[in-house]
């Protein structure tokens, strides 16, 4: 059951949330009472930089730095690992030590896979080529 | 002599129920909350006076004067005629971009950027939304929050946002782990997720102090997840022209850069209710404690955005190199270091308080 206390909280951020989402429009409505409007086919290219506009616009994404993203995949379930067992940890002193036990594992390994990451990236550069 | 007072309560019983109606909703705590302080036109003119505190501290950094002629003192309203400027420039949207994710995400950008404001108290029960997992609810808006910036670069179709987009990637994928890592630290020692609590548990020392780690991953994660210089790279103004806002003009481009200042804002003021203490100060003479709660909180951050705005002016841009090594190597480690650290004084404290 909610209390009125809660409901009152949550009223003032519906109101809140109704007040940021009428900014952006209220931002608008002003824009088309004060801007010009005189379109051109200059005004609507892309910018380039003064060169010639490319016919393909997109630019692929660095594979350079795709090893950083496969260690996000890990990392991301560390984390939240982390954060349960800090949870759990908060309950009693025996889950502390439990706790204090795998969070040691966890940064033994981070510590060693912050040694092997410069590695990491000639390693998969090495084997796209062979 | 009248009694104002009454006078008004004469008024006010003269007037149609409707009126009245209204003048109870304008009145009431909700709305007080909502839309003066902590919310709508509170973070809207902070957002506007740390535009141009930081355009002045910017100016004296590198012996320049700043804004000076508009307002009558120290450029104070130039702001105000920069948002004019940008509100009456033509609304200009490139051929080929994808129009409907390109008009919405500078929006969604802002809303979620002033969503972050519903959870930070600013003193006891000054906050929009209390709730027991305040800092969980701010972490989610944090983490939507790259959603709209990496949307906007793809829908430009360019490649200069192209490539600020996929910079901007890689870097918030480095630096949430650190900034989460760092927040369960706070937990850890504070035994609790919900933002007043966690200020009530620093009474006796601030957890910058005890969490010395802690608080230096979150303030180099504050800079890269808002990106300030040194991490500036995915807007780097002298390498890929302003990176995934360069197709943006007029009036997207001033809610892209509000959005961005409330995100910086929002963050020290994070900053300054995990680690600085919040709004605990000595007493104000003469100032109720309801009031005096308020004025130390935005004191605090201001001083955590001077320092914010001061490497604006001191540091190199790092490469994208650096900054990924930065958040990958250093970072995360160093953050569980904090964690076990933590774990291992309760753990300390706990046994001490057992065998007492």
């Amino acid at each position: 059951m909610l209390t009125p206390v809660v409901d009152a909280a949550l009223w003032t951020l519906l109101l809140y949330l109704l007040l940021t989402a009428i900014a952006p429009p209220v931002f608008y409505l002003v824009s088309v009472l004060l801007a010009p409007r005189r379109p051109s086919r200059v005004k609507k290219m892309l910018f380039e930089s003064g060169q010639a506009p490319l016919p393909s616009r997109a630019a692929p994404f660095p594979i350079e730095y795709f090893p950083y993203v496969i260690i996000y995949i890990a990392y991301a379930v560390f984390a939240v690992i982390a954060f349960i067992v800090v949870l759990d940890m908060l309950r009693s002193s025996e889950s502390l030590i439990r706790g204090l036990l795998i969070l040691s594992v966890i940064t033994a390994g981070a510590i060693y896979a912050s040694a092997q990451l410069p590695s990491l990236k000639q390693r998969l550069e090495r084997g796209a080529t062979a | 002599m009248i009694d104002p007072v009454q006078q008004f309560l004469q008024i006010y019983n003269a007037m149609p129920e409707a009126i009245q109606t209204l003048l109870r909703f304008l009145y009431s705590e909700s709305f007080i909350k909502a839309a003066i302080f902590p919310g709508a036109l509170f973070s809207t003119l902070l957002g506007i006076f740390a535009v141009w505190f930081e355009r002045k501290l910017f100016a004296r950094v590198s012996l320049r004067i700043g804004p000076l002629n508009v307002g009558k003192v120290a450029g104070i309203l130039q702001l105000i005629a920069d948002a004019l400027k940008f509100l009456s420039k033509e609304r200009i949207i490139p051929e080929g971009v994808n129009k409907p994710l390109f008009v919405l995400m500078p929006c969604l950008a802002l809303i979620l950027s002033l969503l972050l404001y519903a959870f930070l108290p600013f003193g006891a029960g000054w906050v929009i939304y209390p709730s027991d997992i305040g800092l969980l609810l701010f972490f989610l808006v944090t983490a939507l929050s790259p959603l709209p910036i990496i949307l906007a670069g793809y829908a430009s179709r360019s490649k200069y946002p192209f490539i600020g987009m996929s910079r901007i990637a890689l870097q918030l994928f480095g630096y949430e782990v650190p900034l989460f890592l760092a927040l369960t630290g706070v937990v850890l020692s504070t035994r609790t997720l919900n933002l007043e609590k966690i200020v009530e548990a620093q009474v006796a020392v601030p957890l910058a102090v005890t969490q010395v780690l802690g608080f230096i991953v979150f303030l180099v994660t504050l800079l890269a997840e808002t990106e300030r210089l040194p991490f500036d790279i995915p807007t780097a103004e002298g390498e890929i022209v302003f990176g995934w806002q360069t197709e943006y003009s007029g009036v997207y481009f001033l809610m892209i850069q509000l959005a961005m200042f409330e995100k910086v804002l929002a963050f020290c003021f994070l900053g300054t209710l995990l680690y600085l203490g919040g709004w605990l100060g000595p007493p104000i003479p003469g100032i109720p404690e309801s009031i005096s709660a308020p004025i130390w909180m935005i004191l605090k951050a201001l001083v955590l955005f001077t320092l914010v705005a001061l490497l604006r002016g001191v540091y190199p841009r790092l490469t994208i190199e650096k900054v990924l090594d930065l958040g990958w190597k250093y970072l995360i480690p160093l953050a569980f270091l904090n964690l076990i650290i933590t774990a291992g004084v309760s753990l300390v404290g706990e046994s001490w308080s057992i065998t007492l």
